[in-house]
């Protein structure tokens, strides 16, 4: 199948993007990597107006760093976070999480941005930038304003990014001393949707946990961080009957719903299991 | 699969019982309602929009009450037509009880899809369902002019999914 007819429009700056979404009269999507909106757009469960090419917008593309964190530009393709030392370096959860993310040739094209505002509850990076406590930076017709991700995520595919408004670029504190990343997740076969996946960041120190952060994806609508599992495991030591009491305690953080292949129970279970060779990973890296 | 919920609604039953009778509450009620027009009493036409992450679509289909047992409840029936994106389905039992001057709104959902939109949405359609359900009962609540509704919401997989998972 092929789309229904639509306008095209490439755009070399943010400012002329958003002004292009402004002034379309009918329905107006921002195109970058195109590797949900184009497959959505063949099946034609969309049909917009006016598709707006941002892919070679300057300055949305690239990681950089400086003394308040690491910045990546919307635009950076999968491909990039995979292999940059940059993010290996300031943001190794991303660079953990990237080989999950699809297939090559899907993630030689599909951008981070795209994955962060389309905010599929199965995705790998917008639990990365949770666990991460990132902030996203968003442009509009007022100016460019940050989000903090924790407030990001609203609901099933719907995130703090308003009508005619664009993500520009991901903001990551920099790594504490004794910061410790893991990322994992299950699927029926690789590069599927994870039928349950796991971003842990946490700071530990002589297997003392001092922070932690735990998001879940594919256990609800967005996102979730299981923080009464955090609660649990903040201040104590990191071995087996904590991992399973952070692991009893997940049965306050997630309600995860059942489809027909996998029960609600089944992929509880599976969180479980998912945080405990996650800590476990954490513990054998701290020794 | 079914999908409950229960709603604390701030005005009498009768009030509320009417309201779900009121094709023009409904419309202004169902997220992405573009029309809806009475045939019968007990059935409407109906035209909803939607757009839910990478799917939008308009459904044209009816929306039928059944079982009506005023003002305790009744079971909304409804089917749409997406064109291209598939066929959807569902049926609601909604169930009214009194608590002081309260009523408690209690419904039991299911959802059916069916063509490209069940190959790509089956994963979320609990999701995506119970979203639905929310939006149409927070300004359910608004419409009858009551700041807020409580929702108490769980699902539970029926017995022969619950079967079917556990050899």
């Amino acid at each position: 199948m092929k789309a229904r007819t639509f306008s095209f429009r490439r755009v070399t700056s943010v400012e002329e993007a958003l002004a292009a979404f402004a002034s379309c009269e009918g329905e107006a999507r921002f195109l970058a990597g195109g590797q949900s909106l184009l497959p959505a757009l063949n099946l034609r469960l969309d049909a917009p107006d006016l598709l707006i090419d941002i892919s070679r917008v300057e300055g949305m593309r690239g990681v950089s760093v400086s003394s308040s964190g690491l910045r990546i530009g919307a635009l950076t393709r999968h491909v990039e976070v995979l292999r940059s030392p940059l993010v290996a370096e300031h943001a190794s959860l991303l660079s953990r999480a990237a080989p999950f993310v699809a297939h090559p040739a899907i993630r030689n094209l599909g951008t981070i941005g795209g994955s962060l505002a389309l905010a599929d509850p199965a995705a790998e990076f917008p639990t990365c930038i949770l666990a991460l406590n990132a902030s996203l930076e968003i442009a509009g017709a007022n100016g460019i304003r940050t989000v903090r991700a924790d407030d990001y995520f609203r609901a099933l595919y719907e995130t703090d990014i308003g009508p005619g408004e664009l993500l520009t670029a991901i903001l990551i504190p920099p790594p504490s001393h004794g910061q410790r990343v893991h990322f994992d997740e299950l699927a029926r076969r690789r590069g599927d949707y994870a039928i349950v996946g796991l971003a842990v960041n946490a700071v530990i120190h002589d297997s003392n946990v001092k922070e932690i952060r735990l998001a879940f994806s594919s256990v609800g609508p967005i996102p979730t961080r299981a923080k009464t599992a955090e609660a649990q495991l903040i201040g104590t030591f990191l071995g087996a009957e904590g991992i399973a009491s952070a692991q009893a305690a997940l049965a306050n953080d997630l309600s995860p719903d059942g489809t027909d292949e996998v029960s609600s129970e089944t992929r509880m279970h599976l969180a479980r299991v998912l945080l405990g060779r996650s800590l476990n990973a954490l513990l054998r890296e701290d020794k | 699969m079914d999908i409950t919920g229960t709603y604390r609604i701030s005005a009498r039953r009768e009030v509320v019982w009417a309201a779900l009778n009121d094709p023009e509450t409904l419309a202004r009620c169902i997220p992405g309602c573009k029309e809806l027009d009475a045939k019968s009493p007990e059935e409407m036409a109906a035209k909803v929009a939607l757009k839910i992450g990478p799917v939008s679509a308009t459904f044209a289909g009816t929306v039928r009450f059944e079982d009506i047992v005023a003002p305790a409840g009744y079971t909304l029936v409804g089917q749409g037509n997406g064109g291209l994106a598939g066929f959807a389905k569902g049926r609601a039992v909604v169930r009214l009880t009194d608590e002081g001057t309260d009523t408690i709104l209690t419904y039991d959902a299911k959802a059916d899809l069916a063509g490209k939109i069940a190959s790509l949405g089956s994963r979320l359609i609990q999701s995506t369902t119970r979203k639905l359900a929310d939006q149409f009962f927070a300004k359910f609540a608004e419409t009858l002019g009551i700041a807020s509704a409580v929702s108490d919401q769980s699902e539970t997989a029926d017995a022969a999914d619950q079967e079917a998972h556990s050899t």
